[in-house]
């Protein structure tokens, strides 16, 4: 287990490190839907969900509204 | 492009949609074309579960993956349920998935066979040298060429 912020970045193997890309994504994308749903949930409106993610209405809606239309 | 794939295939192509979005994917990729193949009736599938690749035993190997390649980089994803938030209805074919099935319709050309068939999809999974399937066969300690040749 790599113990540095250093390590953390820079496993040894390539491919190692390269995995670890594609699953930090996968990683993000659930945290980011369970987190968006979540936020809705409790009356936050996509405005206020984008403006904490950091991106605009636009992409937050596109990301989600379909899957999220009932909530 | 699936207009060349026998049934079956086509069957193995569709069912791994339902994988991918069970197992809270955003794409579909190759390891849920595995899968989907391991739960066939197909020889190709029967070569995989005698191998001891049911497809429980891969879905469990998915979970085994993505705990041990975050842990490289020093996340601890012990208990992050990779099938958690599966509410995606529709997903679309990932790149490794689409590398897989052109690689399959490589392997019928190079075998002169006309239509896509089940072992075609196996060959075409198996010649990838990255990524999640090969890391996967390499866990499960699969000899690729001992598979091709049950086919």
């Amino acid at each position: 287990m790599p113990s540095t912020a250093a390590d953390l970045t820079h496993p040894e193997d390539p491919e190692d490190g390269l995995a670890a890309v594609v699953a930090l994504r996968r990683l993000a994308d659930q945290i980011d839907d369970a987190q968006v749903e979540r936020a809705l949930r409790d009356g936050w409106t996509w405005a206020q969900v984008a403006e904490a993610l950091g991106v605009t209405r636009q992409a937050v809606h596109k990301k989600h509204a379909r899957r999220l239309r009932d909530v | 492009m699936f207009e060349r794939f026998v049934g079956e295939a086509r069957q193995v192509a569709l069912q791994s949609h339902s994988i991918a979005a069970g197992l809270g994917a955003s794409s579909v990729e190759a390891e849920h074309l595995l899968v989907s193949l391991a739960g066939t009736q197909h020889r190709a599938g029967a070569a995989l579960r005698e191998a001891g690749l049911e497809p429980q035993e891969l879905h469990a190997a998915i979970q085994r993956d993505f705990e041990r390649v975050l842990a490289e980089v020093g996340i601890d994803a012990r208990g992050v349920d990779v099938s958690s938030n599966c509410r995606r209805t529709k997903l679309g074919w990932g790149a490794s998935a689409k590398r897989s099935l052109e690689r399959a319709v490589e392997e019928a050309k190079r075998r002169g066979d006309r239509k896509i068939g089940c072992e075609h999809i196996l060959l075409g999974l198996l010649r990838a040298e990255h990524g999640t399937v090969p890391r996967l066969l390499a866990a499960e300690g699969i000899d690729r060429d001992e598979l091709t040749g049950r086919l």
